[in-house]
C-alpha cells in the first residue's frame, strides 16, 4: 500500500476521534497491517474493508460525543454571521462607490474581511468548525457563480472563489497562533 | 405461582456487542488493546468486526465506567504510536454479571424448544 493512501486514511480517522484515541487506533491498524502482510489475505482489501466499515461507526460515535454537531452548528452560524457582515459593509460603503470596478473591489474586500473574521471566531470555538466554514464558503461561492447571470468580470469571480476559503483558513490560522502565544 | 423479582438498576444490562467486547478484554487481561480485542472477537465468534466498532464500543463502556484505559509505550511496528490498553472495572464486572444472569434466566428451561427448532 502506498504511503499517500495510508496518510489519507489516517487523516480521515483523525478527524473522527479525539487525538489520543485516533493515535492508538491508527497504530492498531498499522500493527495489524504488518501481521496481515504475512498471510494470504489481500492486505489492501483488508485495510479498505476495515476503513469503510469503521468510518460510519466512528462518525456516529463522534456525533454522539457532540464534537461533530458543535462544529457544524458553529460553522453554519459563522457563515450566517459572515453574510450579515458583508451585507452591512456593502450597504455602508455602497454610496461611496462611483464605478462598477470600485463596487466590485469593495464587494470583494468586504467578503474577504468578513469570512476571515468569522474563520477566526469559528477556530477559537473549534478548529474543525473553521475548516467546515472554509468548505461552506467555497461550495456556496461555486453555487452562486454557477447561477449568476454572467455580468461579473472573470477576475472578480476567480478572486471570490480563491480568496474566500483562503481568508477563512488565514483567520483560523491567526486564531491558532494567538492561542499558542497566550499559552 | 409467585415470582420473586429483584429489581436491577436501569441501564445495567449490556448490549450483545458490549458483552462480547468486555469478555474479550477479560480474556486478554494485560494484553487487551484495540487490535488484540478485535482479533480475539473474530477468532472466537467467527464474526468480522471493524476496529472502529471495537473502539466505539470501548469508548461507550469507558464513559459508563465499566472499563478504563491507559496509554502504553510507543512501538516501531505501530509507526511509533502508543497502544491504548483496556481493563475492566468493578462496575463492569457487575454489569457483565447482571447481563449474563439475565440471559441465563431468560433461557432457562428453553433448551428443549431450541432443539426442536
Amino acid at each position: 500500500m502506498s504511503l499517500s493512501t495510508l496518510a489519507v486514511s489516517q487523516w480521515i480517522l483523525a478527524r473522527l476521534m479525539p487525538p489520543a484515541q485516533a493515535e492508538a487506533l491508527i497504530g492498531d491498524l498499522l500493527e495489524e497491517l504488518r501481521l496481515q502482510a504475512g498471510s494470504h489475505v489481500s492486505v489492501a482489501g483488508w485495510y479498505w474493508r476495515q476503513l469503510a466499515s469503521s468510518v460510519p461507526v466512528l462518525l456516529w460515535a463522534s456525533m454522539r460525543r457532540g464534537a461533530w454537531l458543535v462544529s457544524v452548528v458553529t460553522a453554519v452560524a459563522s457563515y450566517i454571521a459572515a453574510v450579515l457582515i458583508v451585507l452591512v459593509l456593502q450597504s455602508a460603503l455602497w454610496p461611496m462607490t462611483t464605478s462598477s470596478f470600485a463596487h466590485d473591489v469593495i464587494m470583494l474586500l468586504s467578503f474577504v474581511a468578513a469570512v476571515a473574521a468569522c474563520g477566526y471566531v469559528a477556530a477559537s470555538i473549534r478548529l474543525g468548525a473553521a475548516r467546515l466554514l472554509a468548505f461552506l464558503v467555497f461550495a456556496t461561492t461555486c453555487a452562486m457563480l454557477a447561477n449568476s447571470t454572467g455580468r461579473a468580470p472573470l477576475w472578480y469571480e476567480g478572486s471570490l472563489l480563491v480568496l474566500g476559503p483562503l481568508a477563512t483558513i488565514a483567520g483560523a490560522a491567526l486564531s491558532g497562533r494567538l492561542r499558542r502565544v497566550r499559552l | 405461582m409467585s415470582y420473586s423479582v429483584k429489581q436491577m438498576p436501569r441501564g445495567d444490562l449490556l448490549g450483545s456487542l458490549e458483552q462480547i467486547v468486555m469478555l474479550a478484554v477479560m480474556r486478554l487481561g494485560a494484553d487487551a488493546y484495540g487490535m488484540t480485542v478485535r482479533r480475539e472477537i473474530e477468532e472466537r465468534t467467527g464474526r468480522e468486526i471493524s476496529i472502529g466498532a471495537v473502539y466505539a464500543t470501548l469508548e461507550r463502556l469507558e464513559a459508563k465506567g465499566y472499563v478504563s484505559s491507559f496509554t502504553g509505550e510507543p512501538t516501531a511496528e505501530r509507526g511509533g504510536r502508543a497502544k491504548r490498553h483496556f481493563e475492566i472495572e468493578a462496575a463492569g464486572h457487575r454489569a457483565l454479571n447482571a447481563s449474563q444472569n439475565a440471559l441465563k434466566n431468560m433461557s432457562e428451561g428453553l433448551s428443549r424448544r431450541w432443539k426442536r427448532a
